[in-house]
């Protein structure tokens, strides 16, 4: 019965994504977030307009850091798998963003070597601080912040770990927080990709 | 540098840096302490003609390292926290290579003489090296240790990771006590319900390790959200894990069935 709600839910022409809330496995938004409008720099060291280059798609935006040792990479990681074994009806409409939050290290090449290893389409962002501090306050998650080099110069920066999705209708009503399993990808993906 | 008790799930990044385990060290302590005083043959001369043989107590001395090198840094740690395939390997030793070797390292005679004396021992012995409780035992806790709910909640305590580990041990002495010593003697299963049992025995194991191989997504949470240690996805190296049991323990039960049917078969039968 489960398996033939969910086929059904699937199969339905297009859904609503606060009317469908109940069916994701991402955490809903008390109140959703509207798609941003921010222009950065791309990896080929372009002009990436958000709002412009990623509409009508689901657009999965993370921050994150080419160094992080856990949460950037695991994320990105699932993500990348699943979209591997879904359809290109689905994975055509999803735009994966990453917005660098140590700038200074991430420089365009390793950035885009970095994001190459997970999936080819994934875009990486880089911008001033001061842009990246804007911009998350603009999809309200809390901002990154650097911590002290140890001895050998090297530090960590802590960073919000949940994905935002926004859907088609420019907004975002469910993340996806650290701790979010491929099998929980899998089954929001290709729900997030009917939302009209 | 950090000290744990027991090996559990932190969710912080692998170093290859050396840590101390000293629940491990104390637990393999008392392994080997036990298993130097029941290898020794019963009796003040080591020419006794039922003594273990030096093969078999070199043999049970591999048997403890097996269990000290898949507890403690770096097997232990890696294992518990951050790759199916090391937790895999982990079993292996604990529950199906490790506990033959060391029950076959010990003197019948000598476990003979203890239940002589200790009646409620022998009872308890008795009961749970009963064939059908040994399987039955073997099989639901290799189901149950391998289900992802348990898995993910065991390993993120040090205790948890103990019980697990525990309860391989134990479950895998029990399972192959029937097979190895005789004690107490059981003249209705021989070789070839041996054989029988040890294939029957390990049904589950083959099932398990189908499972991992085939699944579409990674079963545990432990080592998916885990930092990776290698370029293996999570999956991969669940894979990784499925082929171990697969390869490794199905091989393994398949040689130690083959071993026992050729005695058996080199025995001379009783004529008609």
């Amino acid at each position: 019965m489960v398996i033939l709600i969910e086929m059904l839910a699937i199969a339905g022409c297009g859904i609503s994504a606060e009317s469908g809330g109940s069916a994701y496995r991402g955490a809903m938004l008390g109140k959703a977030v509207p798609r941003p409008s921010f222009t950065l720099t791309d990896t080929h060291g372009q002009p990436f307009d958000f709002r412009a280059q990623t509409d009508d798609t689901v657009t999965l935006l993370f921050f994150g850091y080419l160094s992080c040792p856990d949460v950037c990479p695991v994320h990105l990681s699932n993500i990348a798998t699943v979209m591997r074994g879904l359809p290109y009806e689905v994975t055509g409409k999803i735009r994966v963003v990453f917005v660098t939050t140590d700038p200074a290290r991430d420089t365009p090449e390793k950035l885009h070597a970095w994001l190459a290893g997970f999936d080819p389409s994934f875009v990486g962002l880089r911008g001033t601080p001061e842009q990246i501090k804007a911009i998350e306050k603009m999809v309200d998650v809390a901002p990154a912040v650097a911590a002290a080099p140890d001895s050998a110069g090297a530090y960590e920066v802590g960073h919000a770990a949940q994905v935002l999705a926004f859907t088609r209708d420019d907004s975002a009503h469910v993340v996806y927080p650290f701790g979010t399993r491929q099998a929980d990808w899998a089954h929001d993906l290709p729900l997030l990709a009917k939302v009209k | 540098m950090s000290v744990q008790w027991w090996c559990s799930a932190r969710g912080i990044p692998w170093r290859w840096s050396w840590q101390a385990y000293p629940g491990v060290w104390i637990a393999v302590l008392a392994l080997g302490a036990a298993y130097a005083r029941w290898s020794r043959p019963n009796g003040e001369s080591t020419s006794h003609p039922n003594a273990v043989s030096e093969g078999r107590r070199v043999g049970g001395w591999i048997g403890v390292a097996l269990v000290w090198a898949s507890l403690d840094w770096p097997g232990g740690p890696l294992g518990t926290g951050y790759l199916s395939s090391v937790h895999a390997a982990q079993f292996l030793a604990l529950a199906m290579i490790a506990p033959p070797l060391l029950l076959r390292g010990i003197d019948g005679n000598r476990i003979r003489a203890f239940l002589a004396r200790n009646g409620i021992a022998a009872k308890i012995i008795t009961a749970v090296t009963t064939p059908l409780f040994a399987m039955l035992a073997f099989t639901i806790v290799m189901l149950a240790t391998h289900a992802p709910g348990v898995v993910d909640t065991l390993m993120r305590s040090q205790l948890g990771a103990f019980a697990l580990d525990l309860a391989w041990f134990l479950s895998g002495l029990t399972f192959w006590w029937p097979v190895v010593i005789d004690v107490p003697l059981r003249e209705r299963f021989g070789p070839p319900m041996r054989m029988l049992y040890l294939f029957a025995g390990t049904q589950a194991h083959l099932y398990l390790s189908m499972w991992l191989l085939l699944a579409e997504f990674p079963a545990y949470g432990i080592y998916e959200l885990a930092p990776r240690v290698t370029r293996l996805s999570a999956l991969e190296d669940q894979q990784v894990a499925g082929g171990l049991l697969l390869t490794i323990g199905g091989t393994y039960v398949l040689a130690v069935i083959s071993v026992l049917f050729f005695r058996w078969f080199a025995e001379p039968q009783p004529e008609a």
